[in-house]
């Protein structure tokens, strides 16, 4: 495995509500209506609202029944966060042409590490003009590559609206904050030495601080990063830790944060030997999938499909026999990758009784249906797991009776004394 | 390019149509007849049923049913949204004759009958 690679200057790539501008791009005509999208992990509440909503006064983290109060054209959206990541990581992966070094912060928004692109691309902008074309091309949609998928049921060519900025600079904070500030389809570049400069006008609302921080910093006055600065350091340690140190620290330019690379795992590989050599092919079939299941454990792999995969084996007598598949659709699930091997050792058998037995991931692909770039825990699997059998059973049910029939109850106003105010349904299309 | 997922807007009231792609109102009222005694109490409800053609698709309207009421239950009245369009309804719920338990409303404004599900 190479070691992890870091840059002290990074470009900042910044697509602001991201879910909601890929659900504008499947759906062209809710660009100019009230769109909210419900949360996730709490459907009853708003995840992300567009600016028509907002103008209204509804604004993320509203329950929807606050959120029709105000906005009675409000139009809802239940969140396709696989869909969401899997575009993100396509992102990812194309940034990834432009530098090796690139580090995904959250939906919508990476870091590109820039260190030695000017060799490659020229000054700093001419490196923000090949990844904005990178950003654009990625944009406009990839013909057939999204088809098939378990996760996407959509064809995947449709434009994104031109949203990206751009950021530069010394350190992920500054390039963040540059970008933060650039107008849609822009950049901005900060040169070394002029960091501190730009930070000290920007509001303390670009540090990353929870809801009670920033609350305690507005009553403390402190509304730019200059005023947080011209504190000293103690006594911003004195008055919110650790956390507060880091704060200053950012605020005053004091630290820049290189961008660390997600390096590609090597190939990663298992093998079995036999004391007696075997022949029986069903035993085969099972030493390869238990192979490929030790292989997928292995840590290395995490956040990672595989795309390309060989089994060799060592026959007796000294042959050998050896296959190579590359997956339609780059998995992390045993089955489907073991399946096409076993298929070619039905086809195209060793000629011979197998002594050993290897299998080795040879190419991968960032992110996964399977186990999410941005949810990589057990749970978020076990329910990505959930949600791909949940699925299947509604296309079944919608392809039997033509239409669906599977709804979320959501409440709506639960505290209404008119009944029917209480609940709603909403179609149920996971 | 088809997507049929959960989205749809609220509509005020139960004048707007439903529609699949739209938020649905769970346990809307229905309109009833309803037989009433000297008193104005409910005694008999006259239910409109629906019946399955065989496909499964089709379906036909049942001559109505009346129901006499076995048993009133509890009264009680709401009054909301006086400041727009006012909802003045008078609840009760009954148990019908065969073992059934429906709420029923007077809407004191237009006089027409409702039920709900309790």
């Amino acid at each position: 495995m190479a070691g992890v690679l870091t840059s002290s200057h990074a470009a900042c790539v910044w697509i602001p509500l991201l879910p909601l501008r890929l659900e504008e791009a499947r759906r062209p005509d809710l660009r100019a209506r009230p769109l909210a999208l419900l949360d996730p992990h709490d459907g009853r509440r708003l995840w992300h609202t567009a600016p028509l909503a907002r103008r209204a006064g509804v604004r993320p983290g509203m329950t929807i029944g606050q959120a029709i109060g105000l906005c009675p054209t409000l139009v809802l959206c239940e969140p396709d966060p696989v869909h969401y990541d899997e575009r993100f990581a396509r992102l990812v992966a194309a940034l990834g042409e432009v530098s090796p070094v690139v580090e995904p912060a959250e939906l919508g928004r990476a870091f590109v590490g820039t260190d030695g692109l000017e060799r490659l691309y020229g000054p700093p902008e001419q490196q923000l003009a090949v990844i904005a074309r990178t950003v654009d091309e990625w944009g406009k949609g990839e013909e057939g590559r999204g088809k098939g998928t378990a996760s996407s049921h959509y064809p995947s060519r449709f434009p994104l609206p031109p949203s990206r900025r751009l950021g530069w600079g010394r350190g992920k904070f500054i390039s963040w904050v540059a970008a933060s500030r650039a107008n849609p389809g822009t950049a901005i570049i900060i040169a070394d030495g002029e960091g501190r400069d730009f930070l000290a006008s920007q509001s303390i609302t670009v540090l990353p601080l929870d809801p009670d921080t920033h609350r305690r910093l507005s009553q403390l006055g402190l509304t730019t990063l200059g005023a947080l600065a011209a504190l000293p350091e103690e006594a911003i340690v004195a008055q919110f830790g650790r956390a507060g140190r880091r704060l200053w620290r950012l605020a005053a330019g004091r630290i820049a944060e290189p961008v660390v690379g997600r390096p590609a795992p090597q190939q990663i590989g298992a093998a079995a030997h036999f004391p007696a050599p075997i022949a029986d092919r069903l035993m085969l079939a099972r030493t390869l999938e238990r192979l490929v299941a030790r292989a997928l454990a292995s840590p290395r792999r995490t956040g990672w499909r595989v795309q390309v995969v060989r089994a060799r084996a060592a026959l007796e007598h000294g042959a050998s026999w050896m296959t190579e598949v590359t997956l339609k659709d780059p998995s992390a699930d045993r089955g489907r990758i073991a399946a096409p091997l076993t298929v070619r050792l039905e086809q195209a058998p060793p000629t011979g009784a197998v002594e050993r037995l290897a299998v080795e991931f040879l190419a991968f692909t960032p992110g996964t249906t399977e186990l999410q770039l941005f949810a990589r825990d057990a749970a978020s699997a076990a329910r990505a797991g959930r949600r791909r059998a949940l699925r299947a059973a509604a296309q079944e049910i919608k392809t039997r009776f033509h239409r669906p029939l599977l709804h979320h109850v959501i409440e709506v106003q639960p505290w209404s004394r008119l009944p029917e105010r209480r609940y709603a349904l909403i179609d149920f299309e996971p | 390019m088809s997507d049929n997922r959960g989205v749809g807007t609220w509509g005020r009231g139960r004048s707007v149509a439903p529609r699949v792609d739209r938020l649905r109102a769970v346990n809307l009222p229905k309109p009833v007849a309803v037989e009433r005694d000297a008193e104005g109490k409910p005694v008999a409800v006259e239910l409109h049923g629906k019946r399955e053609t065989g496909n499964g698709k089709r379906r036909s309207a049942d001559p109505p049913i009346n129901l006499s009421v076995e048993y009133l239950g509890e009264e009680w009245r709401i009054d909301d949204e006086w400041w727009r369009h006012p909802i003045a309804r008078r609840y009760v719920e009954v148990m019908l004759d065969g073992g059934g338990r429906v709420v029923l409303y007077e809407d004191l404004i237009t006089g027409e009958w409702w039920m709900q599900m309790p």
